[in-house]
């Protein structure tokens, strides 16, 4: 097979076989059969994985009747989302869909030059490619199992699955399709067919919650899409080219190149749901949790940092690097803080993804070899880690019936699988030796080099960022380890399938936490240095070392192994030992949480989340953070021209 | 790592419990001088400690437990990490985890106190973890390093430099040290204070584990201190014990704050020092030569 | 003397309960903080979790409602352990004695391991009780061991 035909099957069989399993109504005839997909998946982006690491960077020119059938498909979608605007009476999406209906035909149609090459696959790419397939597979075998109990649980009949399996499947292909491409033709239709498959994901169960989502959905997109077209077309006008790799290796580095390049990585931020448009990622939870766990870990919000992580090398050492730094880093501040007031379960995830993206951006215009390649860890790393605490939420709302933090006290009894693998997932994405943390380390130790002149305040952002990451992740686990002795046994639902995913998201992210040096070493570095830079780290002795500091790897697993691990299997109580919690003496018995009242009653005790409200306010601090944040983005496109 | 290394880390194991503990003690005699008493003897915290490791094991379950080793086994990473010259970022994300596991293993309680104790503990590490990791930042910049070993190769004197990021840092170790005004959680000192906080559900050797762990942690974010002057080292100590002393002061003439106050101070005063110094440094230029 | 022994003689941590008296007593037992007799010279730290105690220092008569309080917060504190009655109230009921609500001395809930009379007592007394009390306290660690 040659690494054309893999290609093939990574971008075109994820459309063919959702249009398969939309035509596939039967559950048991489904499940196999998207089984088998999965695995073809995940084996096809690591047979590509090889081929490029072996051979070196794969350039592709599919033949030229593509681009007519790409122009064809986009005009529908274009058609589409105008009929959708005008379906739901919303001026915005119409307006935005007029928009591109007008703009992209006038300028794609002059445009005959040879576009060479069309897909541009390097390090970079497959590592995209590698996150999206593997953990976009074990995320769509996950939902084989959930829609079936979400469907009971919403009493949902005649089924929907089929709908909801062609898109969940079908975005994979845009998502792959959408890091191969080189041609920002191409880049914009997969670019508008993930906001098409996001946007009838978010709506699926059709309450009016769900519509509104995903209309927000839909314009937030559609206006980075624009600003996608206005890009295109700013790029034809003065540089006769729409190839990425052309634009960003022109060497000339001018305000109308960097004009161009601040408005696509303004299209990667809408993507990414950065602020002042997290609206949308914020909405999107109202979907199933599968779809969540894909937006928020291994595709679309990806695609927004992906962009930028692209086109990165093209403004080295501007000022327009500078400023997607300090928005990075402001958003990955000011989202940790909102985090901290909040109770809901999956938007406490979704301001984290916010802000790890927001990281990861900060990363990209920090703009060195090092921290390129903390963005690339903390891509990889937090979509294995992210996807899995979604996943979690999701299974703990169908067991428990809510996803409120306050409803899941005391969970690691009654659920302690699933609890469990909830602690693996927030203790990797908090603490040390694992890779998110990995990730941050090496993006502060990039932020502390003065680059910028502005660098002191990037790094102050993220150290307070940082912190309020602890504040929130570690009063949730407080909330699900929070146990009294007369605990009731456990009540878990254990479906198999669902829960062999979990475990093997959680397997990974711990597995390749310990595997960084090599994973780091062998990839991530390579992968920098194809796009252009030095290499960020090197090992020494057992450590992965900066130029100014190290990580030692093995040491801090076996700190953590002796910790953790090694309490958590010997330490044991007599019965003996077991006492009561203090409350003032005036326990009913030693094993119940129930006080005597003033008047001889038993009263349960309860206990209660804080989250300190009048400091943490959504509502009132959100329209400082929104205006901060349109001044920062302001302050980027000026910063450009000046 | 070598020989020496490994001896070293040995010796900074044994001895650092041995000098918290009677910088403990100190800090409980100073106490009471200080408040016209006599106070305890010197040994006092390890009579405490012994006393408390031959009581009766009891706890509610053994999460607490659990995370309680927890607390002890990562401070005394980070600990190693300082003695075998590493990484500062690094420590100090060790270090935070240690901190979390002992607000965690109050979380695992169902005690109401507990849980008071471990929410302001954790509003006490959102005060100084940006202060900490600033500080390192803003020594990298002096010394073009984050490991502790360059560091400590480093001629020229960090104070001269980076004085007013020492005052950032004592803010920090105030809070840490839990000393008023900033003894949010619970006071070092066995105040009777809302059951005191996280500890309320500890007790017997359980306990006597957690009172080790703030030995090391006391030596380790003294050290810390102490890199602001290595070359003499002995120089580096007398400030850092200097900074105690500052500390026991300052915990005996005020009285203990509202965690919002402590929340802003941390964030603009500790944070706003660093950076002001780091601008003056960076770009002014000021504080290059002695 | 071994070194368990010692520490155990050393650093006797006290719980106070006041099952409601006058506050006479609360307040002579307050008084050995000061500076003017400083307990904190023999260790004696006042703690306000039975958890951390070793010696639990109860002043005032128990009534039928408070008893029950006393007994879990006597239960409540790790072995080894010695309780001190103190004052004329907690020995045995004190001017209490006989009311139709109270029980009388506490030693009526739990076992007293040293009685302090007096109404109230003076601090010199509440210490030397407290000393008299490390012996017991040294035995009973003694004996479990």
């Amino acid at each position: 097979m040659t690494a054309e035909t893999l290609v093939g099957v990574l971008v075109l069989l994820p459309f063919i076989v959702g249009g398969l399993s939309f035509l596939i109504r039967s559950e048991g005839l489904r499940k196999p059969f998207v089984i088998a997909f999965s695995l073809v998946m995940i084996i096809a982006s690591l047979w590509l994985f090889l081929e490029v690491y072996n051979y070196g960077t794969l350039v592709s020119n599919p033949s030229p009747v593509w681009e007519y059938l790409i122009f064809a498909v986009d005009c529908l979608l274009i058609g589409y989302f105008l009929y959708v605007g005008i379906t739901n009476k919303h001026y915005l999406i119409i307006l935005l869909a007029a928009f591109q209906s007008v703009s992209f035909p006038l300028i794609s149609l002059p445009f005959h030059k040879q576009v060479k090459p069309v897909l541009y696959i390097d390090l970079l790419s497959v590592i995209m490619c590698l996150v999206i397939s593997l953990i976009g597979s074990l995320i769509v075998v996950f939902a084989l199992d959930y829609m079936r109990n979400h469907e009971v649980h919403h009493r949902v009949n005649p089924s929907r699955q089929h709908i909801f399996f062609f898109f969940l499947i079908s975005f994979l292909g845009a998502m792959n399709g959408l890091v191969f491409a080189n041609s920002l033709f191409w880049l914009f239709l997969f670019w508008e067919i993930t906001t098409l498959c996001c946007y009838h994901l978010i709506r699926h169960d059709l309450t009016e919650e769900a519509l509104g989502a995903s209309l927000r959905a839909l314009w937030m997109n559609l206006a980075g899409a624009v600003a996608l077209i206005i890009g295109i077309g700013l790029s034809l006008h003065n540089f006769d080219t729409v190839v990425i790799q052309e634009l960003i290796s022109s060497g000339v580095v001018g305000p109308a190149l960097l004009l161009t390049l601040a408005l696509f990585c303004f299209t990667g931020f809408t993507k990414a749901a950065q602020v002042p448009w997290q609206g949308w990622l914020l909405g999107a939870m109202v979907a199933p949790t599968p779809v969540s766990a894909l937006l928020h870990s291994s595709t679309m919000v990806k695609a927004g940092v992906y962009l930028v992580l692209r086109l990165a090398p093209g403004f080295v050492e501007t000022q327009l690097s500078a400023a997607i730094a300090i928005f990075g880093a402001f958003v990955f501040m000011v989202t940790s803080v909102l985090a901290i007031g909040q109770s809901n379960a999956k938007r406490v995830l979704a301001y984290s993804t916010i802000a790890n993206l927001g990281l990861i951006i900060c990363c990209a215009g920090i703009n060195t070899g090092l921290a390129i390649a903390a963005a690339m860890v903390l891509i990889v790393f937090h979509a294995i880690s992210k996807g899995l605490l979604f996943l979690v939420v999701g299974t703990i709302e169908q067991q428990v019936g809510s996803r409120d933090i306050e409803d899941m006290e005391g969970l690691i009894t009654k659920l302690p699988v699933l609890s469990g693998i909830a602690l693996v997932g927030m203790i990797s994405m908090l603490f040390l030796p694992f890779g998110v943390v990995f990730g941050k380390w090496a993006g502060i130790q990039a932020a502390s080099e003065p680059v910028t002149t502005w660098f002191f305040l990037i790094v102050a952002m993220l150290v307070m960022g940082s912190a309020s990451t602890l504040v929130y992740y570690a009063k949730w686990m407080g909330r699900l380890i929070s146990c009294a002795p007369d605990s009731s046994g456990s009540s878990e639902v254990k479906a198999p399938l669902a829960y062999g995913t979990l475990m093997a998201l959680a397997v990974l992210a711990v597995g390749l936490s310990f595997l960084v040096v090599p994973l780091v070493v062998n990839v991530i570095d390579p992968a920098a240095v194809a796009v252009g830079y030095e290499e960020g780290f090197k090992v020494v002795g057992t450590a992965l070392a900066t130029p100014w500091g190290a990580f030692p790897v093995w040491p801090l697993f076996v700190a953590v192994v002796l910790a953790l691990v090694i309490p958590a299997l010997v330490v044991r109580l007599k019965p003996a030992e077991v006492s009561a919690v203090y409350m003032c003496g005036v326990n009913v018995d030693e094993r119940h949480l129930v006080f005597r009242s003033a008047v001889d009653g038993h009263v349960q005790v309860e206990t209660g989340g804080t989250y300190w409200t009048q400091w943490f306010d959504e509502l009132s601090l959100n329209k400082w953070i929104n205006a901060a944040g349109i001044v920062l983005l302001a302050v980027l496109f000026v910063g450009v021209v000046l | 790592m070598n020989g020496s290394d490994i001896l070293m880390a040995l010796a900074a194991l044994a001895l650092a419990p041995l000098i918290g503990g009677i910088l403990r003690g100190l800090d409980r005699i100073l106490t009471a001088r200080m408040q016209g008493r006599i106070g305890p003897p010197l040994w006092q915290p390890f009579y405490d400690f012994i006393k408390l490791c031959a009581k009766s094991k009891k706890a509610s379950h053994r999460g607490p437990v659990v995370w309680a080793w927890a607390y002890l086994v990562l401070t005394v990473t980070a600990w190693l990490l300082f003695v075998l010259r590493q990484d500062l970022l690094i420590l100090l994300f060790i270090l935070a985890f240690a901190g979390a596991s002992l607000a965690l293993g109050a979380f695992s309680v169902r005690s109401p106190y507990a849980h008071f104790g471990a929410y302001r503990e954790l509003l006490q590490m959102l005060a100084y973890e940006p202060i900490l990791l600033l500080a390192a930042v803003a020594i990298f910049l002096k010394t073009g390093s984050f490991m502790v070993g360059d560091v400590l190769g480093f001629e020229q004197p960090l104070l001269i430099s980076l004085p007013l990021t020492l005052v950032a840092v004592l803010i920090a170790l105030g809070i840490k040290m839990r000393k008023s005004p900033f003894d949010i959680a619970a006071s070092e000192h066995a105040h009777q204070e809302l059951v005191r906080g996280v500890y309320t559900e500890y007790s017997g050797p359980t306990l006597a584990l957690i009172e080790l762990t703030h030995w090391y942690e006391l030596v380790l974010v003294l050290g810390i201190i102490s890199l602001f002057w290595v070359i003499p080292l002995w120089v580096g100590i007398i400030i850092a014990l200097s900074c105690y002393f500052l500390e026991i002061l300052i915990d005996n003439i005020t009285a203990r704050l509202r965690w919002s106050w402590m929340l802003t101070v941390g964030w603009s005063l500790g944070v706003g020092l660093i950076l002001l110094n780091i601008v003056i440094v960076e770009f002014f230029g000021l504080g290059l030569r002695l | 003397m071994g070194l368990i022994t010692k520490s155990r003689i050393k650093s006797p941590w006290i719980v106070h309960y006041s099952c409601g008296g006058c506050n006479g007593c609360d307040i002579e037992i307050l008084a050995c903080l000061t500076p003017l007799y400083d307990v904190e010279r023999f260790g004696i730290l006042n703690m306000g979790n039975p958890k951390h105690a070793d010696i639990l220092t109860v002043t005032g008569p128990v009534n039928h409602r408070n008893y029950r309080v006393l007994k879990n917060l006597y239960e409540q504190m790790p072995d080894p352990k010695v309780v001190l009655a103190i004052g004329a109230c907690a020995c045995t009921g004190g001017v209490f004695h006989n009311c139709y609500n109270v029980l009388g001395g506490i030693d009526k809930v739990i076992p007293v391991d040293v009685y302090i009379p007096g109404c109230a007592p003076r601090p010199e007394t509440i210490i030397d009780g407290v000393i008299m009390a490390l012996k017991k306290l040294n035995e009973k660690g003694s004996k479990a061991e």
